[in-house]
């Protein structure tokens, strides 16, 4: 792509001989709207953080880069990227991003998605996108609790958790949010944490490279809902907590014997995966519907008229 | 016996010498390596088994580094204990016993195990936010051992622990004790009432059950894994990490290793790095304050972030990629070299 700057240049190549340690460059923020809404210490400013800082590696301007997003705090974060920007109805970003990569197939488009947004009210939507390989970014922000209205239990909500509906802890099992993409048919799947702001750049970059439907969860916090109604405590504390229970070297441990698991008092999110846990490649909707102008998926273009023959068949 | 304190080493080590013949101890002299991270409990760990060789009547010295730790850094400590002992450091090789409270710090100082010797190491990992890049894709930017090193012993403190540490997770780390204690041979009685002497009183119901079902795994687990490992620890076995030299932080006093680390960052970035912190967008979420491992930050009376100790600052950046508001970043000069991919 034309826009993309070389690493070094945007790195280190600030006037005046000063340059900032994240790389970030505030020119893709929108001023006049800052400071955002997002409550103190919420990790989706993190993650918007992390988002600009390699948008700035990428791209000169955002003028190519389209945002999507649908209703709720993680997507709100697409009002300060000063990019194309689309704010939709609830759950219904990846429908406005199909649409809208299928006629401007030269666009990059990236949709913010949270997890009640995407899992809950646009399930069926994710998992179509999924299903079809739009060749599209999809960033879902897992908090675990829709915080915008008023912090109810969400799809995501861990067992025991309390939430302002399930004052008596949670009963419900809830999603894995990768494994519904993966199963979905997703061809990049990964997940990060807004503790890991680093992991997520990287995460992002590669999930911007693919050509198909890539998936990437952010565990996030949501310290006012979430974080108050199980005590666990301010943001700094939420945000250390994220690492704590992460898996230690799982595969060689798992042969010693250990007593049985405690149950815990409070609940804790489970231990789940970092990194990018899926990957594989096949033909997108652009390609099978024979739309011009987007990248190739790289797969044969023998297969692609067996796919197109098969649908007119 | 009754409990005494580390206060009076006089008294201490005439009584320890007249309850020497009553009460001998099973082993006579040993050496211990405890390694952690701040705030996970390592000098009161070395205090417990100080205090309980003491009562023992064994000789103790005990050393530690802990300047290091503040939020999450490396805390070590030395415990050697005999007849006599004359000095209190350790060189590599020579511990016949290594508690670790994290996995990776574990590691990094595995080589002070004497080859025999038996390292508890506990299963939790607390990896900086910066530290590695892809767990899943293999893309670890630093060596964390592949498999369970030959002469440890790994032990998932929390599991483990089970109730007593539902309430207070450091509490955990107590049946590493329990553990030891199984091979060290001091006394259960002993054992206990260095505990009870030790930790804050509310919580030393608590540890005992730690303690004692540290124990009790260590017992198991000796009879059904344990057989393999222990003995058969030789030195080339044991995998360092890559570019750690475990012995830098024991070099010095605590303000030394902290002092030549920013110096060297500094000379590397070509000049002292200034923090920009932009007031109207800060919330005082505080996050940058706890992350920020050479305390530059606090709020100010405002609950507003400052500055307030600028020439600490090594430019890490936790800070300004942690800040939820952007509201901080951090600007370093560019030195010629790095411009031109010198380094």
């Amino acid at each position: 792509m034309s826009t993309v700057m070389d690493t070094d240049t945007a790195v280190h190549g600030a006037a005046g001989g000063s340059v900032a340690i994240t790389g970030k460059e505030k020119r893709l923020l929108r001023h006049a709207m800052m400071p955002h809404m997002l409550c103190p210490g919420c990790g989706h400013g993190i993650v918007l953080d992390a988002m600009l800082s390699v948008l700035s590696e990428r791209y000169e301007d955002l003028d190519n880069v389209a945002f999507v997003a649908g209703i709720g705090c993680s997507s709100r974060i697409i009002g300060y990227i000063d990019a194309c920007t689309l704010h939709t109805a609830h759950g219904r970003p990846l429908s406005f991003a199909t649409g809208l990569k299928l006629a401007r197939p030269d666009l990059t488009v990236v949709v913010i998605t949270g997890d009640g947004d995407g899992l809950s009210i646009g399930g069926n939507h994710l998992i179509h996108a999924a299903r079809r390989n739009v060749d599209l970014t999809c960033v879902l922000l897992n908090n675990e609790i829709y915080g915008m209205t008023g912090g109810q239990a969400a799809p995501t909500t861990v067992l025991g958790a309390y939430t302002s509906t399930t004052p008596l802890g949670n009963t419900q099992h809830p999603f894995d949010a990768a494994e519904l993409a993966k199963a979905a048919g997703a061809t990049f799947v990964a997940r990060s944490q807004s503790y890991r702001p680093q992991v997520f750049g990287e995460l992002f970059s590669q999930a911007l490279d693919h050509v198909g439907f890539s998936f990437l969860e952010v565990m996030s916090d949501c310290t006012e809902y979430f974080g108050r109604t199980n005590r666990f405590g301010e943001g700094a504390d939420m945000l250390m907590g994220q690492a704590r229970y992460e898996p230690s070297i799982d595969a060689d441990l798992a042969r010693i014997p250990t007593v049985e698991p405690v149950t815990i008092k409070q609940p804790v999110r489970p231990v789940l995966p970092i990194g990018v846990l899926h990957r594989s490649s096949r033909l997108t909707l652009e390609e099978t519907l024979g739309i011009e102008g987007g990248r190739s998926s790289g797969v044969a273009d023998g297969k692609l008229d067996d796919a197109v023959q098969r649908m007119d068949g | 016996m009754t409990v005494k304190t580390i206060d009076q080493p006089g008294t201490l080590v005439e009584q320890a010498r007249d309850l020497k013949e009553a009460n001998e101890p099973a082993i006579s002299q040993g050496n211990l390596v405890l390694a952690g991270v701040g705030g996970q409990g390592i000098i009161m760990a070395s205090n417990i088994i100080s205090l309980a060789c003491l009562e023992s009547g064994l000789d103790v010295k005990k050393s530690e580094v802990h300047g290091m730790s503040q939020r999450g850094g490396t805390v070590v400590s030395h415990v050697r204990f005999g007849h006599e002992v004359h000095s209190v450091m350790l060189e590599p090789k020579q511990a016949e016993w290594i508690i670790a409270l994290e996995w990776e710090e574990g590691l990094r100082f595995l080589e002070y195990l004497k080859p025999g010797g038996v390292a508890f190491m506990s299963t939790e990992r607390r990896i900086p936010p910066t530290a590695f890049a892809d767990r899943l894709g293999g893309k670890i930017d630093y060596a964390l051992g592949a498999g369970v090193p030959r002469g440890v012993v790994p032990v998932d403190t929390y599991a483990v622990a089970g109730e007593a540490a539902a309430e207070r997770p450091v509490i955990a780390q107590t049946v590493l004790l329990g553990a030891l204690s199984v091979d060290m041979g001091l006394s259960q009685e002993t054992w206990r009432e260095a505990i009870a002497a030790t930790v804050p009183p509310k919580a030393v119901q608590a540890n005992l059950i730690a303690f004692e079902n540290g124990r009790t795994w260590y017992e198991r687990w000796k009879k059904t894994t344990g057989s393999k490992l222990g003995s058969s620890v030789k030195a080339n076995d044991i995998q360092q990490p890559e570019g750690v030299s475990p012995g830098v932080s024991l070099g010095g006093s605590s303000n030394g290793p902290s002092a030549s680390a920013s110096a060297s960052v500094k000379d590397w970035r070509g000049g002292a790095p200034r923090i920009e912190v932009i007031r109207d967008w800060c919330k005082g979420c505080n996050i940058c304050v706890i992350v920020c491992p050479e305390r530059v930050l606090s709020l100010d009376r405002f609950d507003i972030v400052v500055a307030s100790k600028p020439d600490r600052c090594t430019a890490c950046g936790l800070c300004a990629r942690l800040c939820p508001d952007m509201a901080i970043e951090i600007w370093v000069d560019t030195p010629a070299h790095v411009g031109t991919g010198g380094e």
